[in-house]
């Protein structure tokens, strides 16, 4: 007996979707890119020695520098350290940004940076990035021009940089859920030898809810939309209208008024 | 439902007597404001990453250490070695003693490496510092962006003005909205860029209304060393250490009056 014909077209799109997840690996997502190119900003306008941005590295409490550029950047990349210590651990555990001039004083500061990166800063800008459900990395300044003396608008300017950087990252994650979210699909009908058209709902929707666990409510919302598409043609334009509304909210900063 | 007492009786004739005041102030300025500026017999709390109590800058003020940490799924404060995780409460526990050199100081570690910032803890310690401290006047250069904390926080920055606590709370250097930093009960703190740490500015236009001295700040770090730092995390301990021999010298006023008092003598007073 030859085997279902939609089985072996959801083997084919589980093959596509396994392709397509390799493929983003090899090649980095669009969102690293613009990371970089943030980094190299930053580099440009602080005209600074380094500048690098690290992210929480999985399950260990620990920070990784994911890019850096600037003449003192180049060997950062990969680098760790414990996300709850020093200057850098500070600025991701509590959300405030710091920035320090003549870090040489601290010798302690010294000798571990300089085992690590070969590359011992006198000043440090720090600026966390702030995602909607807290910190998810640090922005890092290395040695700007002059005599790492701070202005009033360094830690601002610094911040809408960390901001450009987080933009970037929740869209890397979007690309990389996406491609998450068609493998885990496939797999529930895989399984499940009566899917239908209900059951792909419901697996999508339950997939969807899984990735929410560390996206806040992206993809829950993303899941209303798609099953909004199929309403009326009038709910759809509200639908639509609703989400560049929001849009538009979005890419404002942030309000200083209360909010609950 | 609690008992509520008469609101109105406090007022009433024969209870008038005992709303002992102090006089009409006559003029403001900071000698009179300051007293002695010691800052003797008061305490500081400071709700930060530990404070080092051997360093020089702290003076052997610091009286009491405690941690937030995790006991299954709550948060307890417990005893814990009189030391810092980043420098960063030693700092402001410095910047303290400098303005208020007499007065004791109680380090509140809300940072570590089981709670990575989190809001549970911030909001421990806060409580904490306000009912079991001893403290007058608590300093949060910390501050929370969780919406989830927002009524916690608020009922806690209420709790610490009806208790005679003075909060004082730095804003966050990114213009995010973080708590308790733009409550009224508090007073609120950025860095200005006067190069002066007797300089403060009141600004009349809420919720941010004070500025002191926050850029390169030369403070207190760890293992006795000294750093030059920015942001407002520095400036709030200036404003707690004159909020300190405020009280210290006038020991029966209350938040709101030395919130008014250092408007009256800030640098842009009239």
């Amino acid at each position: 007996m030859s085997e279902p014909r939609e089985a072996v077209v959801l083997h084919a799109l589980e093959e596509v979707a396994a392709r397509a997840a390799a493929a983003g690996r090899l090649e980095p997502p669009a969102g690293e890119a613009v990371l970089r190119s943030v980094v190299e900003a930053a580099v440009a306008l602080f005209d600074a020695q380094a500048v690098s941005i690290a992210l929480p590295d999985g399950e260990a409490d620990r920070l990784v520098i994911r890019v850096a550029a600037g003449p003192a950047g180049q060997g950062a990349v990969g680098l760790s350290f414990n996300a709850s210590e020093g200057i850098a651990g500070y600025v991701y555990t509590t959300g405030q940004p710091l920035a320090v001039a003549d870090v040489a004083t601290d010798p302690r500061f010294d000798r571990r940076t300089a085992e690590t990166t070969g590359y011992v800063p006198r000043s440090i800008l720090a600026v966390p990035l702030l995602g909607e459900e807290g910190t998810i990395g640090v922005l890092e300044v290395l040695d700007r021009r002059g005599d790492g003396a701070t202005g009033l608008r360094d830690l601002d300017v610094a911040s809408l940089f960390a901001r450009q950087a987080v933009v970037a990252l929740r869209a890397s994650h979007i690309e990389r859920d996406a491609a998450e979210l068609l493998r885990l699909t496939l797999a529930r009908l895989a399984a499940d030898p009566d899917a239908d058209r209900a059951s792909i709902d419901d697996a999508v929707a339950a997939v969807a809810a899984g990735l929410d666990e560390d996206d806040g409510r992206l993809w829950a919302l993303a899941d209303a939309v798609a099953r909004a598409r199929r309403a009326a043609p009038d709910q759809v334009a509200l639908v639509i209208e609703i989400l560049d509304a929001l849009a538009r909210r979005g890419s404002r900063p942030a309000p200083r008024s209360f909010r609950r | 439902m609690t008992e509520l007492p008469a609101w109105g009786e406090a007022f009433a004739a024969g209870a008038r007597d005992s709303l002992e005041r102090h006089g009409p102030w006559g003029p403001v300025d900071r000698a009179w404001a300051f007293g002695d500026g010691s800052g003797r017999g008061l305490r500081v709390a400071i709700v930060d990453s530990g404070v080092e109590a051997g360093h020089p800058a702290v003076g052997g003020h610091l009286v009491e250490s405690v941690a937030v940490e995790r006991r299954g799924e709550v948060w307890e404060v417990v005893s814990t070695s009189p030391a810092d995780v980043v420098g960063h409460g030693t700092a402001c526990a410095g910047i303290i003693h400098a303005l208020a050199p007499e007065a004791d100081l109680v380090s509140i570690r809300v940072l570590g490496a089981d709670n990575r910032g989190n809001g549970g803890a911030f909001a421990t310690g806060l409580l904490w510092a306000i009912e079991a401290s001893g403290a007058s006047v608590v300093n949060l250069s910390l501050s929370s962006r969780s919406d989830a904390l927002f009524g916690p926080l608020h009922e806690l920055a209420d709790e610490a003005y009806f208790r005679n606590v003075l909060l004082v709370s730095a804003a966050n250097n990114v213009s995010v909205a973080s708590y308790p930093s733009l409550y009224a009960a508090v007073v609120s703190v950025a860095a200005h860029d006067v190069p002066s740490a007797a300089t403060w500015f009141y600004n009349p236009r809420p919720p941010v209304e004070f500025g002191a001295y926050g850029l390169n700040v030369d403070v207190a770090w760890l293992g006795g060393m000294r750093m030059v730092v920015t942001g407002n995390s520095f400036a709030a301990p200036h404003i707690a250490g004159y909020a300190a021999r405020i009280r210290a010298a006038h020991p029966d006023i209350t938040p709101f009056e030395v919130k008014a008092i250092l408007a009256a003598t800030a640098d842009n007073a009239r």
